[in-house]
């Protein structure tokens, strides 16, 4: 009797622990995160390094990893829930933006998951994101640059990348910098930059893309000759690219995802074409296998990324990990798998923050969370959510976007270049051409 | 303080290229394009017309067979470092016999079923190729970058064309010939149309309309490889890139009709030309533009141009 009467005490205290301190009851628990990506289709080798890109954090989250100087590294789960481990459940929108607002529905109610991450295609994250709002779950979006998906006024989406607002930005800080000499080359003449040219899919991301453009351009002073938006995923691309050299524009500018990037470049070469500058909106102009498939004739391209293989130079960090990951898949960390392992990353701070899978909870972690620059791997100041430009709903007001260089390719490197203090080689210009 | 002005597309100007590119050579070079593209699509879209025309059936695999050819051609080239030219009677070769195997092993035995599970029947071959080819080659975008033909120009007056599209364009032409006269002038030939106009009478005539069937399958396989080995030579290879071409195809075997060669062959030209010229002023409506031919053919003469 009295032994039962100790036993019933004993569980009675225990219990009143897991009161006190939720976070045991998660002990050793798992944490379902639903990861939308294109897994499938034409985007495939990018949404398997993207799916790369977040398994690797998770892993780093799960367990300890000493010689990391950031605080996932030394978790070994969630700290606050217990060490409960993260784990991804991970579905194929195939870039359809139907099918991925079904996976998102499927993940919410079926493998019941206490939020969302993804979807690469800002199409998708549209309409995916759409029912985690409804179902009141996070949405944490770290890789889709469309600035429409944070002008809709919601609660549970929160967007960790910078948007198209800052990469345009971005672009015309640099070309306005290349008038001044600023690239650690001589100045060159405006004249000798424009007009510009532009080619984008005809996507909502695409269109976004032009549609800045055309903005920044109105707004500093830049002509442009050609605003293409051609089918994506084309069979042909003969006409659009004859169009862009007939227009003598000597900057090209595109917004193309692998395939089509590709074509373009071929036909390019095809055609003769000498353009001056060539600048790719990141997508598919910072995937492994646009230099792996065109080898030396990349040399010269400038792209709009968010991360560089050289950015180890800057954040030791930044260079481990990228070491960790090439390890695992062979090939260097890109501007969008980095930013896939920050969302995972953001996904864990928020989870420590908030104590608890409780959506409530979570959303009012997210809306005060604060990572400092030294835990991330990209250029950034930091993830703060806030309204940086005019319409903004919890975007990161901390991140910015670099411009890389391929330069010495088959076996090269790509080379930061904007922003210029950050500089790692001097910049080629002009860009080869293929005379 | 600023000047947009677009040269093009929908919205803005009258003037629709820069005018210090004489209208008359863009528009011959940009002809010239078209048809160079749209020998390409006939030569894809030829196979499939075969297979409907003698069989009345839709091979929604057809994209999966180009593009084993477009992966023979880059194993060839990538891995035993042959020429891709050495990779087009290989794809012949093995575009045959993926076609006789589809036909005795697949389609031969779904024949038995409703029209539905034929239809399940191709679109399953289809996933089935395109997943084992994802598995064998992963899904990365590859290109040949090697060979005596790939990547070199040839220029002529103003204009520069790829090589490889100029090869392509002229086999696709030698093959719409061999294959025509093979239908219309020999023994053969007549048995396959006979099968075609009614396997029934056919077969009361001595036909094998078996064999028939499946030389139908086998020449489709062919010539649809044979494309793939063709366009590998400026085309990027993956495992998903039969959709794209596919989806041209049956808006080409619509409009030229059903079963036709000459039809497939005029049909894809103008598609090449709706296509390149179509893109010259609003190139986001490019398809619109291809798939508007193929609905008025389908409503106004639903048999094609030349269909039987």
């Amino acid at each position: 009797m009295k032994i039962r009467k100790i036993a019933m005490l004993v569980f009675l205290i225990f219990l009143s622990l897991m009161i006190i301190n939720p976070a045991q009851s998660f002990a050793q628990k798992e944490i379902k995160i639903g990861v939308i990506l294109p897994l499938s289709g034409s985007l495939a080798p990018i949404g398997k390094s993207l799916k790369e890109g977040a398994e690797l954090a998770a892993e780093i989250v799960n367990s300890k990893h000493p010689d990391l100087k950031i605080s996932i590294a030394k978790w070994e789960g969630i700290p606050n829930l217990g060490g409960a481990k993260l784990k991804l459940i991970f579905a194929d929108h195939r870039a359809d933006p139907g099918w991925g607002a079904d996976q998102a529905k499927r993940l919410i109610e079926d493998e019941k998951v206490i939020g969302l991450l993804g979807c690469y295609n800002s199409a998708v994250t549209k309409t995916a994101s759409v029912e985690a709002e409804r179902a009141g779950l996070p949405f944490i979006n770290p890789d889709s640059t469309s600035p429409a998906l944070t002008k809709r006024d919601m609660k549970w989406f929160w967007r960790v990348t910078p948007h198209e607002t800052w990469f345009t930005a971005d672009l015309f800080n640099f070309l306005d910098g290349l008038t001044k000499g600023k690239a650690g080359i001589k100045g060159i003449s405006k004249k000798n930059l424009e007009p510009l040219a532009v080619a984008v899919e005809n996507s909502e991301w695409g269109a976004a893309s032009l549609a800045e453009i055309e903005k920044f351009a109105k707004e500093r002073g830049w002509k442009i000759a050609e605003g293409i938006k051609y089918p994506k995923d084309a069979a042909d691309l003969t006409s659009e690219t004859r169009r862009m050299i007939t227009s003598k524009a000597p900057t090209f500018l595109f917004a193309s995802y692998l395939s089509d990037a590709v074509l373009f470049f071929k036909t390019m070469k095809e055609m003769k074409a000498s353009p001056s500058l060539i600048w790719g909106q990141d997508a598919g102009f910072v995937e492994a296998d646009f230099y792996k498939t065109l080898g030396a004739d990349v040399n010269g391209v400038l792209t709009r990324d968010l991360f560089s293989a050289e950015m180890g130079k800057a954040k030791p960090v930044a260079g481990k990990l990228n070491e960790m990951y090439k390890k695992m898949t062979g090939y260097d960390f890109s501007g969008s798998s980095a930013r896939d392992f920050v969302g995972v990353q953001v996904w864990a701070h928020a989870l420590n923050e908030a104590k608890s899978t409780d959506p409530k909870a979570l959303q009012a972690a997210l809306n005060k969370l604060h990572i400092p620059a030294k835990e991330l791997i990209m250029p950034w100041k930091g993830v703060k959510f806030g309204s940086p430009f005019p319409g903004d709903t919890n975007q990161n007001e901390l991140g910015s976007g670099v411009i890389n260089q391929y330069q010495g390719y088959p076996d090269g490197k790509l080379h930061i270049v904007y922003p210029f203090e950050f500089a790692t080689s001097k910049m080629i210009y002009p860009f080869p051409g293929y005379k | 303080m600023s000047s947009i002005v677009h040269k093009g597309g929908l919205c803005c100007s009258s003037v629709l290229y820069p005018q210090n590119e004489p209208e008359m050579e863009l528009a011959v070079e940009l002809i010239i394009y078209g048809i160079l593209m749209g020998l390409v699509f006939a030569l894809i879209a030829l196979g499939l017309s075969l297979i409907f025309g003698v069989m009345n059936i839709v091979n929604f695999a057809h994209g999966e067979f180009l593009m084993v050819g477009m992966y023979i051609a880059f194993v060839l080239a990538s891995y035993l470092h042959l020429d891709p030219l050495f990779s087009l009677p290989v794809a012949a070769l093995a575009g045959y016999l993926l076609g006789m195997m589809s036909y005795y092993l697949l389609i031969h035995h779904i024949l038995r079923g409703p029209m539905v599970a034929q239809l399940f029947g191709t679109f399953g071959l289809m996933l089935f190729l395109r997943y084992l080819a994802m598995f064998i080659f992963t899904p990365d975008v590859r290109t040949i970058r090697q060979g005596i033909l790939v990547g070199k120009t040839l220029s002529f007056a103003w204009m520069t064309f790829d090589i490889s599209k100029i090869m392509a364009a002229g086999l696709s032409f030698l093959l719409f010939a061999l294959v025509y006269i093979m239908i219309n002038r020999t023994k053969l030939g007549r048995a396959l149309r006979a099968t075609s106009l009614d396997a029934e009478a056919a077969r009361y005539m001595g036909i094998d309309t078996k064999k028939m069937n499946a030389l139908a399958w086998g020449i489709g396989g062919a010539t649809v490889a044979i494309s793939g080995a063709l366009l590998a030579h400026f085309y990027y290879v993956t495992p998903t890139v039969g959709m794209l071409f596919t989806l041209i195809a049956f808006a080409t075997v619509a409009l030229g009709g059903f079963g036709s060669v000459s039809g497939a062959f005029l049909a894809g030209i103008i598609i090449g030309l709706i296509m390149v010229l179509s893109g010259q002023f609003v190139s986001e409506l490019k398809f619109t533009f291809i798939y508007l031919a193929f609905f008025l053919t389908v409503v106004f003469r639903p048999r094609g141009l030349f269909g039987w």
